[in-house]
């Protein structure tokens, strides 16, 4: 059925001795669209096609050829051949191929020309004389619910009745414990309207009381006006200039699709080069180029420090700091489809990360007492009630969380870093927390050691998930990055090691990936945003390579499963058997020293009684 | 004219080549040398590989780093950058 008011006689002409296959796909078009169109054989000579123009009459003329050597002299040739007969006023010229240029058909003289890349809706779109619009459904992108169609049932009796039992325990001991940093969230979550301080009338009683729960550097900042020394407040003019640009990209913003097929992982990538202005630029290039979500990456002193500052501060080292300020302004930059994750995984503002990120419109946050206690600096005592306070308020501002497992990069074997993963995780279901589970897709100590990964690098990551959906229906989302340590600093392997990380959790239908830049192993800088286009490009390709495919474990994933869950089990019972979470944690069930893991010493010392 | 190009890269200019020489030392050495002739400062080598008759690399010029003041954005809507 035509859907253009005139039909229209198309003569296509594979001017080349054998490619016609771009040519048979437009005449598809064409033909589904109600025109009438004409193939010829591939290779005819000029002469011989200019007589059928002749005596065929078509509307317009396309003419597919691969530019190589001497042909542009041969199309400008079947121009003027076309001319000389007279023919060149009542047929449009029109020329396709690799390596075809707008500007080359014009000075060759043809009417147009579309080069590599160019869609049959393009073509359609001109043979008809009206704009081309791409397929809007095609870039539409939702917001996804990445927890939405997971019920979170145990499938492991045994394993069940030792997390409830866990849970059961960490409940008890943090009952009528307190800490500043649940304090400040409290304050946060019940004083701060997030409106009120829009319009700059927030009241001083907020910043008196805030400031007496805060560290000196912290509190400075409330009763003196002074940021942290590693900071540069941002001027009022390189703010202004801030939202012009923002106004000058959104104009011609479009986003793109990374996944080839419905259901394959939604991918976040990792932002935080210390400059929200330049972390802003990197976002817009990254949803441009397909990322479906992104993580705020704050500054490993931001984990260290009682309380947050205030304003639009800058710095020159990885992280961007978490203020009000740069939190919102961050938001305001997101695409609509943009999932944005703010971490409050470790650190001494666990609880008030959360608050700060549910009042300032985040879609999820990251929270993992065992993590953060282990291999992120926090006591792990502070951390459990912290832990635990954040969890409550992540399921007041509706938070879906992910609790990532990067301890197994300091050397934690996964089933001990599953086994704190799942502990929070269990402790997130029973307070009405979405948890997501985030194991590492990773050339971890682990395996490097016990030789896991000798063979590939499929079996090992491919156990990891089906151990953790022996225990529990749960979200997967592994990260972070997906591919950790076996990037290297050039951007081809680095992209390419990542994008086949990304095929392999796309083929064991997990929910999300979170991604690195092909600058992932190089150190010497910040990461730039064409490293960033890289990678988005490569795993683009590699969903497309595997389509509905799939790689293949060998049975060696599923020995490796059974034996983590085993191990999970173990690890469970041994910390049932402790006398308290924090004291497991101490004492190294969830991770020895032996194996990288150190009890963080970051407020120690500061849980106290309500 | 280049230097108004430059001022809209976002934050760095790789250049990537191979590298006659005979170790990897002499091709970092000339890879930053080549980028210091191109009037580059702030310059660094992400990656080099050497093999047989020279080096891979991939040498590095940061326009901006974070926290600078990136002309890109004072130039936003200005037509025909550069």
């Amino acid at each position: 059925m035509a859907n253009c008011l005139e039909r229209k006689k198309v003569l296509l002409v594979p001017l080349d001795p054998v490619h016609d296959i771009g040519l048979k796909m437009i005449r598809r078009g064409l033909d589904e669209a109600g025109h009438q169109t004409m193939l010829l054989p591939p290779d005819l000579p000029p002469e011989e096609i200019v007589s059928i123009i002749s005596r065929e009459s078509p509307d317009q003329v396309l003419v597919s050829r691969t530019l190589g050597y001497g042909v542009a002299e041969l199309l400008a040739r079947f121009v003027d051949l076309t001319d000389a007969a007279g023919l060149r006023d009542r047929t449009t010229l029109v020329v396709g191929g690799m390596a075809i240029r707008p500007e080359l058909a014009a000075e060759l003289g043809f009417d147009a020309g579309f080069g590599p890349g160019t869609s049959v809706d393009e073509v359609v779109a001109y043979i008809e004389g009206r704009p081309y619009k791409p397929d809007a459904a095609g870039i539409r992108k939702e917001k996804a619910d990445l927890t939405a169609r997971y019920g979170y049932e145990y499938r492991h009796p045994a394993i069940a009745k030792l997390l409830e039992g866990i849970v059961d325990g960490i409940l008890a001991w943090a009952e009528g414990k307190t800490s500043p940093g649940i304090k400040r969230a409290r304050l946060r979550d019940e004083a701060w309207d997030v409106e009120t301080w829009r319009q700059g009338k927030l009241d001083g009683n907020f910043n008196d009381a805030y400031a007496a729960l805060c560290d000196p550097v912290a509190e400075a900042f409330y009763r003196k006006g002074e940021v942290h020394p590693k900071t540069r407040r941002q001027s009022k003019e390189e703010i202004a200039r801030l939202e012009d640009y923002l106004t000058s990209v959104e104009k011609g913003m479009t986003v793109r699709r990374l996944q080839h097929r419905e259901g394959q992982p939604k991918v976040f990538i990792q932002y935080g080069t210390g400059c929200p202005f330049m972390d802003i630029a990197h976002i817009k290039v990254c949803e441009a180029w397909g990322a479906d979500g992104v993580v705020h990456f704050d500054p490993s002193w931001g984990a260290r420090t009682e309380g947050f500052i205030g304003d639009f501060l800058t710095h020159q080292e990885d992280g961007s700091v978490i203020t009000p300020e740069n939190l919102s302004w961050i938001k305001a930059a997101l695409e609509a489809s943009t999932l944005w994750q703010v971490r409050a995984h470790r650190g001494l503002n666990t609880p008030e990360t959360v608050v700060l990120a549910g009042k300032l419109g985040a879609d999820l946050t990251k929270i993992n007492i065992a993590y953060g206690a282990l291999a992120a600096g926090t006591d792990p005592a502070r951390l459990t009630v912290d832990g635990v306070e954040a969890i409550r308020m992540a399921v007041k501002y509706n938070l879906p969380f992910d609790v990532v497992t990067n301890e197994e990069l300091a050397g934690v074997p996964a089933h001990k870093a599953f086994a704190g993963m799942l502990i929070v995780a269990a402790l997130a279901r029973r307070l009405g927390g979405r948890p997501m589970l985030q194991p590492l897709f990773a050339f971890s100590p682990e395996v490097m050691v016990s030789g896991q990964m000798r063979d590939n690098y499929i079996d090992f990551n491919a156990a990891k998930i089906e151990a953790l959906r022996a225990i529990i229906d749960a979200p997967i989302w592994p990260g972070a990055p997906i591919g950790f340590l076996t990037q290297t600093e050039d951007r081809v392997q680095s992209s390419m090691t990542t994008s086949l990380h990304a095929a392999l959790a796309a083929s064991l239908n997990v929910d999300a990936v979170s991604i690195a830049s092909s600058d992932e192993a190089y150190s010497g800088g910040p990461i730039v945003a064409a490293s960033r286009v890289d990678t988005l490009r490569a795993v683009a390709e590699g969903f497309r390579f595997f389509g509905e495919g799939r790689v293949e474990p060998t049975k060696k994933a599923n020995q490796w499963a059974t034996e983590i869950v085993e191990k999970i089990e173990t690890v469970l019972k041994a910390v049932a058997a402790a006398p308290s979470f924090p004291e497991a944690m101490y004492t190294g069930l969830l991770g020895s020293k032996e194996e990288g893991a150190y009890p963080g010493r970051g407020g120690r010392g500061t849980v106290t009684e309500e | 004219m280049a230097q108004g190009v430059l001022s809209q890269v976002l934050d760095a200019l790789d250049l990537e080549t191979f590298l006659i020489c005979s170790s990897e030392d002499e091709g970092k050495e000339m890879a930053i040398r080549l980028m210091k002739t191109l009037g580059f400062q702030d310059v660094d080598l992400v990656f080099i590989q050497f093999a047989g008759p020279g080096a891979r690399v991939r040498a590095r010029a940061y326009i901006y780093r974070p926290g600078q003041d990136y002309a890109w954005v004072r130039n936003a809507d200005r037509e025909g950058k550069g």
